[in-house]
């Protein structure tokens, strides 16, 4: 917040340096996230979880030499910087640090499909009802409101036991009801701008609805977009994280940070470091999302710090 | 005036109650539609005798007609029956409501309380080497995964304290079973680990924003006209200032009202705490549909009035809109 | 003559920013008597404001670096901040620009007129409000029982600034400083509150600061009169000597750029040449001498002292001490 000045103390501001030429919106911002030392640091931590997903198998081969699924029932429960498994065994023989590998494609993949989903559908949806208003404004807005009514844990119980979800089908689940959210956030924006000027003069020059929404009024709420889907992701990965724990999200079968918690109180008596790395990861990860979407926040508007 | 603004907000709510059951009944028949609670208890039924039981559960009759007995059920309480034994999805709910939310409640207390002051610190100090870490904590405290953090706690203070001969605290359950009830220490120490978690995300949130709404207020010309009255920086601060301050928290803590009896689904299944949340829980694993989609009814309402409830908080405490 | 009731005494008020030193207040000195209306003119960032609030010793982030505010003989600079609380809102009372954010919009409005009574002479509720009552009564506020218990809000502009003003007299004080308390407000409404401060001068003896950039309104309602320009006082008299013939040439030329209705209307508007200065960098010398039309070269080299030019006048200028008329 700003220091309160009285009100004749001057304001003091930088003056233009001479002959640079003015730089534009999206650079100006880029260039302070950049300078932002915690936001650049995020943003690599994300990366590189993308990067494990990415290439997990790869690095299996590479790092541990073994697969997610293979079990080994005369190594069970083995200590961390034991031979060949760097992060011990589960209780099944299964290397951990493999799992580890593997369960970064379940959280971000999920994560960014979700993200992807909710934000479309969201940004489409809070657009139409912010440009037309009226009718139509109310009635996706009442819609929304109904979605966000049903607690959003309760809703993605019900449908996982429903439809058995896989990979894409769990973060089509979670956005169902993130898009909301999104949806709201990007009317609100819709209205403030909607009413300015430039809108205005853009539609007396006979520009047709579509035109207007998509190259106009898009630009302007996009930063909000992408602050909210830096923030989203975080949410999302813990969500998806809950509901594997619970063993009500991606079949177990398939290693994932958050399945590799469940019912992990039987491990309390044999190795407490496997309660440790998934949930440590995933930490990690959602911090690193909060974290960046924080520096883009303060990039593109640094009077809100 | 008040009332006007009341009969808005009422009104503006019937259309997401029907959205709501609308839906949950569209859900429940195509997931468990003609099924008939209990059928499979008796493989000697007849077909005459399972249409006779469907006539008289009214599950032939058309599809709106059903609809509006469900709806007519909820204003009197009545969620449906499980499919499993026909039991009453409400009893389920009045038996564990009052364990979720001596947890909520619980937890919410505790956010309220502690991030008030932790606001102020962080606002009064800003800046500071306290005000860095605090906020530290905030952004870390979002980022845990509940389910983790109740895991941890547990190994902790539970199984370690346990091993090193150190007194421990229970790993679940609302009271030691054996103790038929318990007393009011042992459901405390059976309540403190769970709360604990599930106040967590509410610290980390409000904690940061009574620092930014106390911030916001100090700035403003009234304080500095308090100031000028000549009165202590405590008044200026705690009745002033915080005053304002306030009633944006007001607004946040009111939006959690709604989630008071889902929110805890995860910590009650890491704990054992025998709540709705975990009910849902066990009942969507055996897919008994019906009684899921009970619950989720009943706490869809819930959010539906607890955002009314937030609103009416709301201008209730802010003179502007009580008298406009 | 009496003693003044409050004397500053080479006043310099600074605030440290990351950008550098700001020199709000940079020497000022002025005496105010009992009774007394004085007016301090000046533009946005001439200090004004920042010397007011430095008397009320409510100057933060600002520091008082140096000189003296003697109140009944006290200064105001020394003592800790439990003796200052005392002098504030019951000795010094200040009411500020902007009736609209200056009220707490979540208290009634009796409620924080009567707060300084309750504060500072320990009465209790019902008593603290029966006086703010008649002090609401007292500026005009019609169906003041009533209106005590309505929020800011519900007042319009004009009603908020004098509860504003009733609030500041509550406790009788000595000195009443009103920074701008017009300049929010509709020119009508204008009136109205200038009239009331002068009744309430007239009767209840409060020497009066008034802190505006409207020279009208200085004029309306300050028998003396200073003329502030990058923190420092330039001249200083008689509000009707100083209009008359002014002794600086800022007074001057914000005299001459008032538009007047008796002027032949081909004539161009005169606005005073350049912008305001940089208090972090101040000009060498003078500091309107980048301004001025009538500077000469010792202006650029030397800061004029504040020296009496004609009977009754006191202007900072080398040009006017030197004997030449605007």
């Amino acid at each position: 917040m700003i220091t309160p000045l009285p009100i004749d103390a001057p304001v003091v501001t930088a003056p233009a340096a001479p002959g640079q030429p003015a730089r534009s919106y999206w650079q100006q911002a880029t260039g302070r996230l950049r300078r932002n030392r915690i936001g650049v640091a995020s943003g690599l931590v994300l990366l590189f979880f993308v990067l494990v997903a990415l290439t997990s198998p790869v690095l299996a081969a590479i790092f541990t030499h073994t697969d997610p699924r293979s079990i080994d029932l005369l190594n069970t429960f083995l200590p961390p910087l034991s031979p060949h498994h760097i992060l011990g065994t589960d209780d099944l023989g299964r290397d951990e640090l493999t799992r580890m590998f593997y369960g970064a494609q379940v959280s971000m993949g999920i994560g960014f499909l979700s993200v992807g989903v909710a934000l479309t559908i969201g940004a489409a949806v809070g657009l139409v009802a912010g440009y037309y208003g009226g009718l139509i404004d109310g009635l996706l807005m009442r819609f929304v409101d109904i979605i966000l009514a049903v607690p959003a844990i309760f809703l993605f119980i019900l449908m996982s036991i429903l439809f058995k979800p896989n990979t894409i089908t769990l973060a089509l689940i979670i956005a169902s009801v993130g898009w909301g959210s999104i949806a709201r956030l990007v009317r609100g924006e819709v209205l403030s701008v909607r009413t300015r000027d430039f809108m205005v003069a853009t539609s007396s020059l006979g520009a047709s609805d579509l035109r207007l929404i998509l190259r106009h009024l898009l630009p302007n709420v996009l930063h909000v977009l992408i602050v909210f889907g830096s923030l989203y992701l975080g949410s999302v990965v813990l969500i998806e994280a809950a509901l594997d724990f619970l063993g009500l999200g991606i079949s177990p079968a398939t290693p994932s940070w958050g399945n590799m918690l469940t019912n992990s109180e039987t491990f309390f008596f044999h190795s407490s470091w496997l309660v440790i790395w998934p949930g440590l990861t995933i930490f990690i990860t959602v911090l690193a999302a909060n974290l960046f979407g924080n520096a883009i926040r303060d990039a593109f508007d640094p009077r809100l710090r | 005036m008040l009332a006007k603004y009341l009969l808005r907000r009422v009104l503006a709510t019937i259309p997401v109650v029907i959205g709501v059951t609308l839906i949950t009944f569209m859900l429940m028949h195509v997931t468990a539609g003609s099924y008939i609670p209990g059928i499979d208890l008796n493989p000697n039924l007849k077909v005459e005798d399972v249409e006779a039981i469907k006539k008289y559960l009214g599950l032939d009759r058309p599809l709106y007609i059903q609809y509006i007995t469900w709806l007519a059920g909820i204003t009197h309480g009545d969620f449906g029956r499980s499919m499993i034994d026909g039991s009453l999805v409400s009893s389920h709910i009045f038996d564990r409501l009052p364990a979720t939310l001596e947890l909520t409640v619980t937890a919410i207390l505790i956010g309220v309380l502690i991030s008030i002051p932790l606001g102020i610190t962080g606002a009064l100090r800003r800046g500071s080497k306290i005000d860095h870490a605090l906020t530290a904590m905030s952004v870390a405290g979002f980022a845990i995964p509940a389910f983790w953090l109740g895991l941890l706690l547990i190994l902790v203070f539970s199984v370690q304290f346990e091993a090193w001969g150190l007194p421990f605290l229970p790993s679940g359950g609302v009271t030691t079973p054996g103790t038929g009830g318990g007393d009011l220490f042992d459901r405390l120490v059976h309540l403190i680990m769970p709360a604990t978690v599930l106040s967590f995300v509410y610290l980390s949130i409000w904690s940061r924003f009574t620092r930014s709404s106390m911030l916001e207020v100090l700035s403003q010309d009234y304080v500095r006209t308090a100031r000028a009255k000549g009165m202590s920086e405590r008044r200026v601060i705690y009745l002033h200032a915080l005053r304002n301050a306030v009633i944006p928290l007001v607004t946040l803590v009111g939006l959690e009202l709604p989630a008071l009896v889902s929110g805890a689904l995860v910590v009650e299944v890491v704990f054992s705490w025998p709540g709705i949340g975990k009910l849902l829980y066990e009942r969507a694993l055996s897919t008994d549909y019906t009684t899921v989609l009970g619950i989720t009814t009943f706490a869809a309402l819930l959010v539906v009035g607890g955002n009314l409830l937030a609103d009416v908080l709301y201008a209730f405490l802010d003179p502007r809109i009580r008298y406009t | 003559m009496a003693a003044p009731l409050l004397e500053l005494h080479d006043l310099k008020t600074q605030f440290f920013t990351p950008e550098g030193v700001v020199k709000a207040v940079d020497g000022v000195s002025l005496e105010l008597h009992a009774g007394e209306t004085l007016g301090i003119v000046g533009e946005s960032g001439s200090g004004k404001s920042v010397t007011a609030l430095s008397v009320m010793r409510l100057q933060r982030p600002g520091k008082i670096v140096s000189g003296e505010v003697r109140f009944k003989g006290r200064d105001l600079t020394k003592l800790s901040e439990i003796e200052m609380r005392e002098i504030r809102g019951q000795e010094i009372a200040m009411i500020f620009q902007d009736p609209m954010t200056s009220l707490n919009p979540v208290f009634r409005t009796g409620w924080q007129v009567g707060e300084p009574v309750r504060l500072h002479q320990g009465w209790d509720k019902t008593r603290a409000m029966g006086v703010a009552v008649s002090m609401l009564n007292k500026v005009g506020i019609p169906a003041p029982e009533k209106r005590a218990h309505d929020y800011p809000h519900q007042f319009s502009g004009g009603m908020r600034q004098r509860a504003m003003i009733a609030m500041g007299l509550t406790t009788t004080p000595k000195v009443l400083i009103a920074d701008e308390p017009t300049t929010a407000l509709d020119v009508t409404i204008q009136a109205q509150i200038l009239d009331l401060l002068r009744q309430v001068n007239r009767e209840f003896g409060t020497a009066t600061i008034l802190i505006t950039h409207n020279l009208g309104v200085v004029a309306g309602m300050c028998e003396r009169v200073m003329v502030m320009y990058a923190g420092r006082i330039v001249e200083s008299g008689p509000t009707v000597d100083v209009f008359a013939h002014p002794k600086h040439p800022y007074t001057w030329s914000l005299l001459r750029s008032i538009p007047r209705l008796d002027e032949e209307r081909h004539e161009a508007l005169k606005p005073i040449e350049g912008l305001p200065p940089d208090l972090i960098n101040l000009p060498p010398g003078c500091a309107f001498h980048p301004r001025c039309t009538f500077k000469i070269e010792r202006c650029s080299r030397d800061v004029p002292a504040l020296t009496r030019v004609g009977d009754t006048q006191l202007a900072a200028c080398w040009v006017t001490q030197s004997g030449v008329e605007l």
